[in-house]
């Protein structure tokens, strides 16, 4: 097994006085895809963004329990929220390139965080993300056009360049191929397994094919529970959890 | 099985079943009337079981097709992945077993020459234990019984050791009258076919197994 990256313990999430979250712990490990399924409303979204701390831009919302991230606690008054988001990347649902050049909104991180000291530097940053993402060689010709001229799947693959650019150790990734063609996810789904040779990935996904397809280990959520995490192959062929198995089979929603 | 939000899943997945079912039914009947034709030489009735085996075969592809179109549209997963794979596999043994029903009753002309009574009944009454063997194991599979499986699983012991028997009962009645070996020899076959349903059968209640509880039972 790869070295456990994430642990989250007994972690409780309330928006304002509703628990969306009950004592969830779970490890996550270096290069590998954790998946998250479950139901809509189930807590997934809120459980991914307790990992780089993307819930505290919410006011209501309080965080209990401990998660840490090679052994840190990442809640710790120590922590800066800037250089964790900067670990810990994250692609959303919907893709949002910034509304700037192509070459913008992957140079833009590198250029707050101070990672490239020149030009050239950051030329290479740019293109070596926008490579790693797969889609180097559909825009190199037009860097300078806007981002949000790209088609849905070449913005998101845009997007992953983005968080990849400031050279994360974790990406997170919510509902990546929700509004991608069969072919554009098989892209994304085949840029997991090359990005996880060197990453930590956790997805959010509401297709079980992709889960089964692109995970080592899946986690099914169910009213803010973490109901089973098994190896992805267990939990598809045979579940231990009724409720998993129910799930997944598509006998509740 | 069934409560699926999607309802046309349930009527295909519950179609396979049925089919299974009728199949088995089918393929118990053939085991019976060619065992009955075997006690009675009756070669008119062998004939009609020959014919009749087409029947187990349209089924086999029937479930066949369903099993790949469920596979294809609905993306099967967990105790639905395994009933559908498990499905392909029974249909499959069950196929088998009635082609040794049609050996068996193939062989009927040939044994009808003069014959030694008691291999002879020795051989029918293992075709009953069969067939005993086979109806349990299809009643586990209706009633999802793992219990009714194993227990038919653990059965096919009992066949194994028949066949042993006639076996040796067979080579001794032809070493001492070597006029009787063409027809023990087609005895033998008889009594080859029976241990080998008793075999399929106990894949069958393997399946079951695998259906019911994910894991895999050993492959004898
Ligand atoms: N900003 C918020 N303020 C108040 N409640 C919220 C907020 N965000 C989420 N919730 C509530 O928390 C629970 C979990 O929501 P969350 O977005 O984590 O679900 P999800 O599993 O991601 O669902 P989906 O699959 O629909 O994206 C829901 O009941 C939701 O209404
Ligand atoms: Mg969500």
């Amino acid at each position: 097994m790869n070295e456990t990256k994430i642990i989250t313990n007994n972690v409780n999430v309330y928006y304002g006085e509703k628990q969306a979250l009950h004592n969830v712990s779970m490890n996550m490990q270096a290069n590998e895809v954790t998946a998250l399924i479950g139901p809509s409303g189930c807590g997934k979204s809120t459980f991914i963004r307790c990992l780089n701390r993307m819930n505290d831009v919410i006011d209501t919302c309080k965080v209990e329990g401990t998660i840490t991230i090679d052994g840190y606690d990442i809640y710790s008054k120590e922590t800066s929220v800037e250089k964790l988001r900067e670990r810990v990347g994250m692609v959303f649902q919907k893709p949002n390139p910034f509304p700037k050049s192509i070459y913008e909104n992957v140079a833009y991180g590198p250029k707050i965080h101070g990672i490239a000291n020149n030009k050239n530097e950051l030329d290479e940053i740019v293109e070596n993300s926008l490579k790693q993402a797969a889609i180097f060689d559909e825009v190199k010709d037009r860097l300078h056009e806007p981002g949000t001229a790209l088609s849905g799947g070449q913005q998101q693959r845009l997007c992953i360049a983005r968080a990849i650019s400031v050279n994360p150790d974790i990406i997170l990734m919510d509902e990546p191929c929700s509004a991608l063609d069969p072919i554009a996810t098989a892209r994304i789904e085949e840029l997991m397994e090359e990005l996880k040779k060197d990453y930590t990935i956790v997805i959010v996904t509401h297709s079980m094919q992709q889960a089964a397809r692109v995970s080592t280990k899946t986690g099914f959520f169910h009213m803010g529970n973490l109901v089973e995490v098994d190896k992805t192959e267990v939990i598809f062929s045979n579940p231990s959890n009724k409720k998993t198995q129910d799930y997944i089979t598509g006998r509740f929603g | 099985m069934s409560e699926h939000i999607v309802k046309s899943y349930d009527e295909q997945l519950e179609l396979i079943n049925s089919n299974l079912i009728i199949m088995g039914g089918l393929v118990e009947s053939q085991i019976k009337n060619s065992i009955k034709a075997l006690e009675d030489k009756d070669t008119s009735f062998a004939e009609e079981i020959i014919s009749d085996d087409n029947k187990i075969d349209e089924l086999e592809k029937d479930i066949n097709e369903l099993a790949y179109k469920i596979i294809a549209m609905r993306q099967p997963l967990a105790n639905d992945l395994r009933t559908v794979i498990s499905a392909l596999s029974i249909a499959n043994d069950l196929e088998r077993m009635g082609d040794h029903a049609t050996n068996i009753a193939k062989r009927v002309a040939d044994v009808k020459v003069n014959l030694p009574d008691a291999p002879t009944l020795e051989i029918v009454r293992m075709g009953e234990d069969a067939q005993k063997m086979i109806k349990d194991v299809l009643d586990a599979f209706v009633q999802r019984s793992d219990k009714l499986a194993m227990n038919a699983w653990h059965y096919d012991v009992n066949i194994d050791d028949t066949y042993i028997g006639i076996y040796r009962d067979l080579l001794k009645i032809m070493s001492d009258d070597p006029d009787s070996v063409a027809g023990c020899s087609h005895l033998l076959s008889i009594a080859k076919n029976i241990e080998r349903l008793g075999d399929y059968a106990q894949n069958i209640a393997e399946d079951i197994h695998f259906i019911i509880t994910g894991s895999a039972l050993e492959k004898k």
